[in-house]
């Protein structure tokens, strides 16, 4: 029998019930029914195999959201950034709940957007009503429905037609306390032929989970309208202390590009899907992925790639590198639709064990229903060439600096994907991770 | 050496049954037996089932999904398909306290 | 769900004297030959008289019933189908005496037409519509069956090979796949009847491949076979399983049982054309365990029937051991082959590879399913999985879902899949020098079938690229 909580259900009088006008509290009732009625996802089957769904069910005990000392030291460098001129702005959001921007001129004198998302769903409703839910509701899973009855606040960005943003915007996201549940939520629309580059930090959080963990439940739904460019890295990097999960969706229209860079770093457990829709011909998404795990981390990450449309372009490349005792569990899905003739679609994931007690599970899957296709995926696992770190070790290079130098040397070929103008930054975020390795 | 930690008390599990704990980042069951109390791995090392949920019989756990069985005091196995034997832990009790030691 | 165990475990207990008694006085020819449909305790409690089977058996039938009861249908795979099967409404052993022979004009005209392609003999095309009872060949068995009695091989049905050596089979009846392990499985165990039993003794090479063709009768063809081959140790054995001829049945529901086991330093290969006729759900659990420095090669060739589920697995046991698969599928019209391989690496200095090609045409579906699994004890394997999927035509449909987990850091594992039509540039290139569209294709399908065709025996190539022709050219089904 299960002694773990599996039992949770959404209390009618939650405030955040009534939050937002009627259209919206609606939206959250239902969401919240759907999350009540559903049962827990089947424990090791399907995109739960290898995490216990029970272990992100929780009751809130606290609303503890002191913003912390890491946070602010964050916060202050990239405040920085902004006074340089190396952002063109700054968001930070203290645990789905508070939010504030800073900077933005730029976009908001081209007639876009930013702004906490409840304040959008009041003075913004033509632009929020249509895409809000969209991606990431009730009908993707449990998980989300919560995030969908549940979300305080979160972040809204609108870039109108043909407004190219060249410097990145920074979401700065902190957890809470021990025993607290953050829900943030993105929504981001893309005009047509609009520009856009978005890091997307979600960071701090309790040392430990001695005292409780800290829960975070975060939903992102990204538009890219056609011949859009957007750019999207989401930077995990939580502490020890807390359990993530995470349900990204973007739909990629006609000749629009997508670039996503998910480095996914930190958190004790962090469960994260994200995916893609190509939704028009030209439309072309790539994504490139990496993955550290040490200590008792585990990951355990899904991609799919929708071609719901002919003459589309999909490509991802997911690295995982783990020691210690951690885990890492893949499952990615490249979709072709009957209708979607003229498709290129190829995915790579590469991990590398580090010692023995690690655990790497790799699922990459195909459902192909037209036959004008190009496609194909690899996979391969295995430690690092015994060879290399001899070699290394007869130039005199010790054990541990060896270890990171060949690593280094696994994700360069990623990090050269990525455009140089933000491959600095995420160079500088992988840097810090492999030190801590 | 790892320490023994505490994990649960006697009364909470009834004879011929068992329950599931997290360790730290180990997920165990503990199963009540004629013989006493034993912990194991709560995960099957055939297809990835929870033991939890599975059945004791004698000093044998049956896991549900399968029909694979396994010695609960070694983490042997006893009937196929698993092949691989799951992890069995160290597990004393010390009044009403059951404390199980997990070697890293 | 401990209710239902207890009471499991309680009507058990009373097993023996329960339905010994209840149906003592019964005579089961007389039984089936009433006609008996569906599936219960009492069914299965004359098979085994029928059979005249020693009482263990008996009781591993009634315990296996009561797990195909409890399991419900899987919720993967093709659930459509699956959900279709109306298990009451099967003859589970023998039809009535009226219906055991099918007249020759119930033969599909697509079966007809490929017996005439290929070529078949009158008598044997009689027997492969389910026509004739027996194939007319008794005097190749018996002379087979000479020869390698004088070497101390046993090659016989299922049936006899419990009768004459129940202890072997009671060793390692169930020991690879019991009956928990599936609904199928656990209703194979149940019902089974026919199939092949063969043990090589040590050191023993079997020189020809062994064939179970040409001494089955219509009684042991298919439904629910039920083989067990034991290469004990450094033996060397090669079944085949099948004909790449269609066979004619109207038992929709066939599911068979394979279990090998190639003790230390042993070589069991085992090849399988599966070609059942288009009206016929084929749902197969093969499993081998190879021990010390033995191999097992499955070589797996999916044709026919509406569905096939079926994974052959080599669980590697034990140090040194080996292991291939080989697997390809060819999915046409309102076909849907879900087929693979699964390799579990149960320890060190083990090595395992996987080959499987699909063809898709028309509304066909194949799929792959895969499972490569290293285990905490398995260093210094390597695993290599190739999957290469062919689609033709707009309707065609393609499925690759490998999973691959790994517990242990010294390993090498490689995967690799590709999705693809017949490229334009080889159809182009061939059609400059003179052959027609259809020969073209016909051309680069074979060559892509070729790594497995190669490995079959000439006769059985021939026949499968005269098989291929015909899909090809659309004159079948």
């Amino acid at each position: 029998m299960r002694n773990s909580k599996t039992e949770y259900m959404i209390p009618e009088k939650a405030p955040e019930l009534q939050q937002g006008p009627e259209w919206l509290k609606k939206q959250r009732r239902q969401q919240r029914e759907t999350f009540n009625s559903l049962p827990l996802p089947q424990r090791g089957l399907q995109l739960w195999r290898y995490t216990d769904p029970a272990r992100f069910v929780f009751e809130r005990i606290s609303d503890d959201i002191a913003v912390n000392g890491r946070f602010e030291a964050a916060k202050t460098v990239e405040q920085k950034h902004l006074r340089n001129g190396r952002l063109t702005g700054l968001i930070t959001d203290v645990a789905g709940r508070e939010i504030t921007a800073h900077g933005f001129e730029e976009i908001t004198a081209g007639g876009g957007q930013v702004s906490s998302l409840a304040t959008a769903v009041e003075t913004h409703f033509a632009l929020v009503e249509p895409y809000l839910y969209s991606l990431v509701n009730a009908q993707t899973g449990k998980f989300e429905a919560m995030n969908g009855a549940l979300w305080h606040d979160g972040i809204f960005l609108y870039i109108p037609d043909n407004l190219a943003i060249e410097k990145p915007i920074h979401l700065l996201r902190q957890a809470g306390g021990p025993g607290s549940a953050a829900f943030p939520r993105l929504l981001v629309v893309a005009g047509k032929n609009a520009e856009v580059t978005l890091i997307d930090e979600y960071g701090g959080g309790p040392a430990d989970d001695t005292n409780g963990a800290a829960y975070s439940n975060a939903a992102v739904e990204i538009m890219a309208q056609d011949d859009s460019r957007v750019r999207y890295i989401s930077l995990q990097r939580q502490t020890a202390g807390t359990r993530f999960y995470l349900t990204h969706r973007a739909r990629i229209g006609r000749g629009a590009q997508m670039l996503t860079v998910p480095l996914a770093f930190g958190g004790a457990l962090s469960k994260q899907n994200f995916g893609v829709i190509l939704d028009g011909p030209g439309a072309d998404s790539r994504m490139y992925g990496l993955l550290f795990g040490s200590r008792h981390q585990h990951f355990d990450n899904h991609t799919l790639h929708h071609h719901a449309a002919g003459q589309t372009y999909s490509n991802i490349n997911f690295k995982v590198v783990l020691r210690d005792r951690a885990l890492s569990a893949y499952t990615g899905l490249i979709r072709i639709d009957r209708a979607a003739p003229g498709c290129e679609a190829y995915q790579e994931n590469r991990n590398l064990l580090l010692n023995d007690g690690t655990r790497a599970e790799t699922i990459p899957e195909l459902e192909i229903l037209n036959e004008d296709v190009s496609c194909s995926h690899g996979a391969t696992l295995g430690p690092i060439d015994p060879l290399l770190t001899f070699y290394l070790g007869s130039r005199g290079i010790p054990g541990p600096e060896a270890v990171r130098m060949i690593v280094g040397g696994f994700v360069a070929d990623t990090l050269k994907l990525v455009p140089e103008d933000i491959r600095e930054r995420i160079s500088g975020f992988v840097d810090e991770r492999l030190e801590a390795l | 050496m790892s320490e023994f930690k505490r994990v649960a008390s006697t009364g909470e599990i009834p004879l011929d049954e068992m329950r599931d704990f997290e360790v730290g980042p180990y997920r165990i069951v503990i199963a009540h037996t004629d013989d006493g109390f034993f912990a194991v791995a709560d995960e099957c090392s055939h297809d990835a089932a929870p033991i939890s949920d599975g059945e004791i019989d004698g000093c044998d756990v049956v896991c549900m999904r399968h029909g694979a069985r396994f010695d609960l005091k070694t983490g042997a196995v006893k009937a196929p398909p698993a092949i691989v034997p799951i992890d069995a832990y160290e597990l004393k009790v010390d009044g009403d306290n059951i404390l199980v030691r997990i070697e890293d | 769900m401990a209710d239902a165990v207890n009471k499991q475990k309680q009507d058990l207990s009373s097993l023996n004297e329960d339905y010994a008694s209840r149906y003592g006085f019964r005579d089961p020819v007389d039984y089936f030959h009433k006609g008996a449909k569906g599936i219960n305790h009492e069914v299965v409690e004359m098979i085994s008289r029928m059979k005249k089977e020693p009482r263990w058996m008996t009781e591993v039938r009634h315990q296996a019933l009561d797990v195909f009861l409890s399991k419900p249908t899987p919720r993967w795979g093709n659930t459509e189908l699956l959900g279709e099967i109306d298990y009451d409404d099967i003859y589970y052993f023998m039809k009535p005496i009226e219906n055991q022979q099918a007249s020759w004009d119930d033969v599909p005209e697509y079966i007809k037409k490929t017996f005439d392609r290929l070529g078949i003999p009158e008598a044997e095309q009689k027997f492969l519509g389910g026509v004739s009872a027996q194939y007319e060949s008794e005097v190749v068995y018996h002379s087979m069956q000479e020869d390698l009695k004088k070497q101390g091989i046993i090659f016989l049905d299922m049936d006899s090979g419990l009768r004459e050596h129940p202890d072997i089979v009671r060793k390692f009846f169930g020991t690879v796949i019991p009956a928990t392990d599936n609904k199928y499985a656990a209703l194979n165990t149940s019902v089974w009847s026919g199939g092949s039993f063969i043990y090589v003794p040590p050191g023993v090479e079997v020189r020809a491949p062994l064939q179970a063709y040409f001494r089955i009768n219509a009684e042991n063809m298919g439904q629910f076979e039920r083989t067990l081959i034991i290469a004990d140790k450094g033996s060397r054995v090669h079944y085949i399983e099948g004909c790449t001829a269609p066979v004619y049945s109207t038992d929709s529901l066939h599911s068979a049982v394979v279990e090998l086991i190639a003790l230390e330093g042993a070589y069991i290969r085992y090849t399988t054309i599966q070609n059942w006729s288009r009206n016929i759900y084929n749902l197969v659990t093969k499993r081998s365990t190879a021990h010390k420095n033995a191999t097992v090669e499955w070589v797996d060739g999916n044709l026919g029937s509406r569905l096939t589920m079926k994974y052959p697995c080599i669980q590697l046991v034990g140090e040194g051991a080996r292991g291939e698969i080989l697997s390809v599928a060819l999915a046409g019209k309102d076909q849907h082959q879900d087929a693979g391989a699964k390799v579990i690496h149960a320890a060190p200095n083990t090595s395992s590879r996987i080959t499987s090609k699909s063809i898709s045409k028309d509304n066909g579906r194949a799929t792959y399913r895969g499972l490569a699994k290293v285990h905490k004890n398995a260093a210094n394997c390597r695993i290599s999985v190739e999957c290469d999927a062919l689609l033709i035509g707009e309707q065609a449909r393609s499925d690759t879902y490998p999973t691959m987990e790994i517990d242990n850091d010294r390993v090498r594992v490689e995967h690799e899949a590709r999705v693809s039509k017949v490229a334009e540039e080889q159809l182009f290139y061939l059609r400059s020098r003179g052959l027609s569209e259809d020969e073209a294709r016909l051309l680069i399908v074979n060559g892509f079938m070729e790594p497995f065709t190669k490995e079959l025996p000439l006769e059985y190539a021939v026949e499968l690229n005269r098989l291929i022709a015909l899909e090809m050219e659309g004159s079948v089904g």
